[in-house]
């Protein structure tokens, strides 16, 4: 299998935060969902892999071009959409292909055209007369018209509101289609991952918790539900995270432990489910 | 098109919607070269007017968060930086080209004349004091962005005044300084490669810079 992005061991130290050992694949033809709380270091990772964070260590590999030595033609085949737009705001829609198709020998004007058709975006607009959505539309315009093969996209659906991040995971979706074409998509709303993700990286205050394909990762908890009564010691053990109400309990424990509760109610846990309780680090919580 | 043009055409579109204003400060020095009915004046206006513009495509970026798309872009930093820097030769070529036209026809119609040597030692004097400009603000602009990197724009202004407060105390006699001083083409090519001399210097301490910029 082609892997389209290798990461290996990424390191990277600021003053207060530190992003340890970070290593994962994404295979061609994918989605990749990048989660984890605001501030475990996503962005920093996404901005690592387009060489605009200096690395401390590791290694990076864009289409098996290393992302530093081999930079220019790396990002020749990037598509980047970041969650505000990166576009001057004066320019118009025309303005922008003007301004960017010059870079990439591949840009095809015709597709950019089409793109804008597709996405209702009016050429002679100004870019800060388009919607939030509209903006991250014009970014993956510009993307689709010069068939980049891979694309990252940091927090593309904070701000969207439902229709426009349907519209996106729709878009993201058509765009693997081919198999040709792979996405790594940081979020922190993870209910768009259960439906557009092949693969999960997950990353929790800078050390890399899981990595590996979603229906693995969502399989490997469970979410236990009882009464106050039944939350016993053991189980409070064995749980990665416990929320308490007046009511009862939820816990979330791995599926591998789920055998000792029998009795109690036990549901597949959502990803989202398993962010929040891991995120506590296995603290109670109420 | 190599990627340092494809740059400095990026840079022309960022700061279309200033055209305007940059229009306007390229003729304004019209009115100085009339008031003091001198082309050397005129165009030394023109050319400091000129430079302080060269920081719009700094503001934009920041204002916009471009570095994000210049992050992106498959080009090398230092391409982008040379990019810069050429934008900004060839907006100090404009007002130059300008003066150089508009100036001398102002002059003659109010009397004045103005010969081929006023608007050589014009578009020499214009030149260095541009370049004196921009060599400063540009490294300061990437260091310290479009606001504070204002702050590099007054070092030559500093300059000026140190070079008043020295000058009377240096020897009238210095053979170095009459002989430059008596010969016009020594002093042009002196000049020019001084210019070239701190352009080089310039950019690369931006590419320094640039290069160890976390976006």
């Amino acid at each position: 299998m082609t892997n389209y992005l290798e990461v290996k061991n990424l390191s990277k130290s600021f003053d207060s935060f530190q992003l340890h050992n970070i290593s994962f694949t994404l295979p061609k033809g994918y989605i990749m969902g990048l989660i984890g709380p605001n501030g475990s270091g996503k962005t920093t990772t996404i901005k690592l892999i387009l060489n605009m964070l200096q690395r401390n260590g590791g290694e990076i590999k864009i289409m098996g071009l290393d992302n530093i030595a081999d930079e220019q033609k790396a990002k020749a085949e990037l598509g980047v959409v970041f969650d505000t737009n990166y576009f001057s705001d004066d320019w118009q829609v025309t303005q922008v292909e003007k301004s960017i198709s010059v870079f990439y020998p591949n840009w095809k004007s015709e597709r950019f055209a089409e793109m804008l058709r597709k996405f209702h975006i009016a050429p002679t607009k100004k870019v800060k007369e388009l919607s939030k959505g509209m903006q991250m539309k014009l970014m993956l315009a510009c993307a689709f018209s010069y068939d980049a093969k891979l694309l990252i996209l940091d927090e593309p659906t904070s701000g969207l509101d439902p229709v426009s991040r349907d519209e996106l995971l729709q878009i993201l979706s058509e765009y693997i289609e081919d198999g040709e074409h792979s996405v790594l998509f940081s979020t922190h709303i993870t209910g768009d991952l259960e439906r557009a993700a092949d693969y999960i990286t997950y990353i929790s205050y800078g050390e890399l918790f899981f990595s590996g394909s979603k229906d693995e990762f969502v399989d490997m908890f469970r979410i236990v539900k009882g009464g106050t009564e039944e939350l016993s010691a053991d189980l409070k053990e064995k749980a990665v995270g416990v929320r308490t109400f007046p009511t009862g309990f939820e816990a979330l424990v791995k599926t591998e432990d789920t055998g000792a509760f029998s009795p109690l109610s036990i549901e597949p846990a959502t990803i989202d489910e398993i962010v929040v309780f891991t995120s506590k680090k296995g603290d109670d919580y109420e | 098109m190599s990627n340092t043009l494809k740059a400095t055409k990026l840079d022309f579109s960022l700061v279309k919607p200033y055209i305007k204003v940059i229009g306007f400060t390229m003729l304004l020095p019209i009115a100085f070269a009339a008031i003091n009915r001198s082309i050397l004046t005129g165009v030394s206006f023109a050319m400091c007017f000129i430079a302080m513009t060269t920081g719009y495509t700094f503001s934009v970026t920041e204002k916009n968060s471009m570095e994000r798309l210049y992050g992106i872009l498959p080009i090398k930093k230092s391409e982008m930086v040379t990019g810069r820097y050429l934008f900004v030769l060839a907006l100090g070529a404009m007002a130059l080209v300008v003066s150089l036209i508009t100036q001398p026809i102002v002059l003659r119609a109010m009397g004045e004349s103005v010969g081929a040597f006023d608007m050589i030692s014009a578009a020499i004097g214009g030149l260095f004091l541009f370049a004196l400009y921009t060599v400063f603000q540009i490294p300061g602009y990437y260091k310290y962005g479009a606001i504070k990197g204002r702050v590099f724009m007054y070092i030559p202004v500093a300059g000026f005044l140190a070079t008043l407060f020295f000058l009377p105390k240096m020897p009238a006699d210095n053979p170095f300084v009459t002989t430059v001083v008596s010969s016009p083409v020594l002093l042009i090519g002196l000049v020019l490669v001084l210019v070239v001399v701190m352009y080089v210097v310039s950019i690369w301490f931006s590419i320094r810079i640039m290069e160890n910029k976390e976006m």
